[in-house]
């Protein structure tokens, strides 16, 4: 469990590091976050026609609201923390592609979900929007990714049936 | 003192339990969704409550290490206003700076971290609950004053944050003291803390899936 930890705080501080720099800005951060604001404006617009998109803003031209996707919001950061999660847990790399596939989608899916719930919340209550953007989906999207982890978990072998060694003990219970 | 666990826990599940209930996981995860909304509610009624020893150590540590520039930290329920001494600027004004911070915004892992303590269901899990909090708040308290110092050497016009003599090396710090304490922090210690204290039932669970 100590390996793990440390290996986790390592990954996460080195890839959260990473995601500051100005290239993993230009080359992937900024451009997933302009996508998930076309991705959620499109299922959006399959009842509401009235949404636009725009860079990484989502506007209502019904009534002007718009939000606009900062970091902490495109779930770019969840997605660190499975990662660094995944990569640190001691499993064969076969699982951990699966798991990292399979996890990521999940995390993105549901920040679809925040994403689109906040664009209609902030146009209903701005204190509720205020209430559900700071506080609850944080909570929520980080409740997702420790769900999907330990699912992942959970389906990965023990050591010993995947030709570890056999005298690992189970990673969890390791003090 | 009895240490196992309780027989009801969110591992259990009788015979006669819907069979998606059946899976410990899921009986946890429900047990944690459900709890969310009444750890969320009590977590703000009490914020002021809560986040006393969070302004203790904000106050403690600006009075040792920011003598400088901070002249006062005034409370008010759960946000702190950072009086400070600096200026805002020639032709602007003759008052000092001040800065407002939510201290709600960096501590929303507590409700986080009560729910799936709570859910869990373990043996002593107040206990759990007292030493979660207690490590949580020198967390909260570094997304506190991470927030004050973006706001003066970072966020503030440049008549302001040229006043604050910080140099370039240590505006880049703070930048990402303050973005890990506010992006991944928050967030990322209840669930951490919690897989720490919760390594017993999180063993049973992958025993009950293999």
């Amino acid at each position: 469990m100590l390996r793990f930890f440390l290996l986790f705080v390592l990954l996460l501080a080195v890839l959260f590091g990473l995601e500051l720099t100005p290239w993993v800005q230009d080359w992937l951060v900024v451009p997933w976050t302009s996508a998930l604001a076309s991705i959620s404006t499109w299922i959006v617009t399959l009842f509401d026609g009235n949404v636009v998109a725009a860079g990484k803003v989502m506007r209502s031209n019904a009534n002007g609201f718009a939000v606009s996707i900062e970091a902490g919001c495109n779930g770019v950061e969840a997605t660190l923390v499975l990662l660094a999660a995944m990569l640190a847990f001691p499993a064969p790399w076969k699982h951990k592609i699966v798991g990292l596939v399979v996890g990521i989608l999940a995390v993105q899916l549901l920040n679809i979900l925040r994403v689109i719930s906040l664009f209609y919340l902030g146009q209903w209550n701005y204190d509720v929007f205020e209430w559900a953007h700071l506080y609850v989906w944080q909570a929520l999207i980080m409740l997702d990714v420790l769900v999907v982890w330990l699912i992942w978990v959970r389906r990965v072998p023990n050591s010993d049936d995947h030709g570890g060694p056999p005298a690992a003990p189970p990673a969890l219970a390791a003090g | 003192m009895n240490e196992r666990r309780r027989p009801d826990t969110a591992e259990g599940g009788g015979p006669g339990a819907p069979r998606l209930f059946r899976s410990p996981l899921t009986r946890f995860v429900v047990a944690a969704l459900a709890w969310l909304p009444v750890t969320f509610g009590a977590w703000y009624l009490l914020g002021p409550v809560l986040l006393w020893p969070v302004r203790l150590l904000v106050q403690l540590v600006a009075r040792v290490g920011m003598g400088d520039l901070v002249q006062t930290i005034e409370s008010g329920g759960s946000s702190l206003a950072f009086i400070t001494t600096l200026r805002p600027g020639e032709g602007i004004g003759t008052g000092v700076v001040s800065v407002d911070v939510n201290m709600l915004v960096y501590a929303f892992g507590m409700p986080l971290f009560a729910a799936l303590t709570i859910a869990a269901r373990e043996a002593k899990w107040w206990r759990t609950l007292a030493i979660g909090y207690a490590v949580m708040v020198p967390f909260v308290t570094w997304g506190v004053l991470a927030d004050f110092l973006k706001g003066i050497a970072i966020a503030a016009p440049a008549a302001v944050a040229s006043q604050t003599g910080f140099s370039g090396l240590q505006r880049e710090l703070i930048a990402f003291a303050y973005q890990f304490g506010s992006l991944i922090l928050p967030a990322v210690v209840p669930a951490v803390l919690w897989v720490l204290l919760h390594r017993a039932f999180l063993e049973r669970l992958r025993q009950r899936a293999g």
